[in-house]
């Protein structure tokens, strides 16, 4: 029976290989997120070291902000639209390329490209596309006799960044492809041999089989739209993160303000107060929505299994 | 005979049923991809365009399409009117030190939830797969005041930093891979002595070299790609080509000028694209593998 208490597994060993990753998230996960708490405790302002405790006067404060609220309103529209026009347009790219047709492979890697361009590059050339005296769009829509459009400044802005978050939607085509691929081809012809025209198997067969794929789709993209601060920073005239205060007010996100905050009007106690209402925010979100997927997300599997 | 998509034998009658629905819509499918393929590579080619203008053509009115003559000389402007090669060298260190470290870290991380056991280990777990839903963007402010603290600011640790972390993503897509390598490879290695860390390095990492070559440029991109960071932890001489050329292509006047920006995000993201047209299944794979198991 000896050779039954020899293990070839030890803590010692686990721990040593995931440590890169346990002490990682220690000391640059975790430990940065506790130390907005305690800075969102205090009036720090960036560099004087004569702050001091201020209680929970920021998240107070904070409750009462007109502008932070428009700004999470702003981000909550701009989600709405956002993430449902791009899941939907990924699903509709992929169902046109799930079919016989010449050269998928060229296809796909025409719409999955600008997903992987640079954000810097990408806001480049749309300022380019949208100038409101040389652009593109403004020429073309011209032709046809429609008037100039203002696109990087209020109200357009809104629009010019949902646009360029279209524009990278690629990523999301190539995985809805990768799973209507995995639908059994044999169901969907089951049901047209019973009758069922090609809307109703797309939408009772081959969407119930890849809802799984949709769900995540949806979350990652409601979590990563959320969070966006970079784009409405590229697209403004500014040029810096100093020059934040300058981003259109359509655009003007919830990250922007925080970086206002910070950056413009060096409150950081206060925008650490707002970096973390916003992980509270997006952590109900996220668990919200695990806990409603079972009531509409179809998986073939047990998903409490481990493998 | 009818074969089918997946290469199996299909009724006839089926067939024939999707054949005349293809048929009709083949043509509108094409006309459609068409259409779209504009809208998703006219931004590129418009940036190529204005690359290639003077500044007057650029701003003419009505809008000129094409420029009456090449003007290779925005290149040139871009390539030195700001010091494009020291900003290129930058970013190619950091992004390289970067994908090294944190393909590396992620392996390994792996490697120990794939095929070792610890108390814990579903928790540690569970809390990694969280960790990928955490955006960055939240962590990076308090980072950023806690390395300016530091003195990190200025120098590249904190990429080294990150890098030695191992990524959640990354780590998730390790782990796949080698759960899936079969058992015996690892008995007969345990049979013959080895201990873990020879296994890994002497069996797995040799077996993983797709996972490898997909993590590392997976990695690369997203430093070559970051705005933000730099941005907030670089100064002037330190900073990387994404901040560069966002800013610095002034006329006398202050004014940008918005051609030899354009030939400088040209040569900016053509790496990326070469990267990614060489390697593109690489990436599918990967984007492929976080989305459909999730």
């Amino acid at each position: 029976m000896a050779r039954n208490s020899w293990s070839r597994y030890s803590n010692r060993s686990f721990y040593l290989f995931v440590s890169p990753w346990v002490l990682g998230f220690l000391l640059l996960t975790a430990a940065p997120l506790a130390y907005a708490f305690g800075v969102s405790l205090t009036n720090f302002d960036g560099s004087s070291p004569r702050w001091r405790w201020v209680g929970f006067r920021n998240y107070v404060e904070l409750f009462g902000d007109k502008e932070a609220w428009a700004a999470l309103l702003r981000t909550v529209a701009y989600t709405g639209i956002a993430v449902p026009l791009s899941v939907a347009g990924a699903l509709g790219l992929a169902v046109l390329l799930n079919r016989r047709l010449k050269a998928v492979g060229l296809w796909r890697t025409l719409f999955f490209l600008p997903s992987v361009v640079p954000v810097v590059a990408m806001a480049i050339m749309w300022k380019l596309v949208l100038n409101k005296d040389a652009g593109i769009l403004n020429a073309i829509l011209n032709s046809v006799g429609v008037k100039s459009i203002s696109w990087l400044v209020d109200p357009m802005a809104f629009y010019a960044l949902i646009i360029l978050t279209l524009w990278g939607l690629g990523g999301g085509m190539v995985i809805m492809l990768a799973a209507l691929q995995g639908v059994p081809a044999e169901l969907e012809e089951a049901a047209i041999v019973d009758g069922a025209n090609r809307w109703r198997v797309f939408r009772h067969i081959t969407v119930p089989m890849i809802s799984p794929v949709i769900f995540f789709q949806v979350v990652t993209g409601v979590i990563a739209t959320f969070q966006i601060v970079v784009q409405p920073l590229l697209l403004a005239e500014t040029n810096s993160i100093a020059g934040v205060g300058q981003v259109p007010q359509s655009t003007h996100l919830y990250m922007v303000q925080v970086y206002q905050e910070f950056f413009t009007s060096s409150r950081f106690g206060y925008g650490s107060a707002m970096l973390w209402v916003f992980f509270l925010v997006i952590l109900a979100f996220t668990l919200l929505v695990q806990r409603s997927s079972r009531l509409w997300v179809h998986y073939e599997v047990d998903t409490d299994s481990d493998r | 005979m009818h074969v089918n998509r997946h290469g199996r034998l299909a009724p006839a009658a089926v067939t024939q049923v999707r054949f005349r629905n293809l048929r009709v819509s083949a043509g509108a499918a094409y006309v459609l991809l068409m259409a779209l393929a504009v809208l998703f590579v006219g931004p590129f080619v418009w940036l190529l365009l204005a690359a290639l203008k003077t500044r007057d053509e650029w701003a003419a009115v009505p809008t000129r399409i094409l420029p009456h003559e090449a003007q290779w000389g925005n290149f040139v402007h871009a390539l030195t009117d700001i010091n494009f090669p020291a900003y290129a060298a930058n970013s190619l260190f950091l992004s390289t030190i970067y994908a090294v470290l944190i393909t590396a870290s992620s392996a390994a991380v792996g490697f120990g939830f794939a095929r070792l056991r610890g108390r814990a280990k579903r928790g540690l777990f569970l809390v990694l797969l969280s960790t990928m839903m955490l955006p960055q963007i939240l962590t990076l402010l308090p980072t950023y005041v806690l390395f300016s603290r530091l003195g990190l600011v200025n120098t590249y640790w904190p990429w080294v930093l990150w890098g030695l972390a191992a990524s959640p993503y990354l780590v998730f897509l390790f782990r796949q891979f080698f759960a899936a390598i079969p058992r015996e490879l690892e008995d007969a290695a345990i049979i013959d002595g080895c201990g873990w860390a020879r296994i890994f390095l002497r069996i797995f990492l040799p077996l993983s070299r797709p996972v490898l070559l997909t993590s590392f440029l997976l990695s690369f991109t997203w430093t070559w790609g970051d705005y933000i960071a730099p941005a907030l932890l670089l100064d002037v001489d330190h900073t990387t080509l994404s901040v560069a050329i966002t800013a610095w292509y002034r006329d006398p006047h202050g004014n940008a000028i918005p051609t030899v920006q354009a030939a400088a995000a040209a040569l900016y993201v053509v790496p990326a694209l070469l990267i990614f047209l060489f390697a593109q299944r690489y990436f599918i794979r990967s984007v492929v593998a976080s989305g459909v198991k999730g």
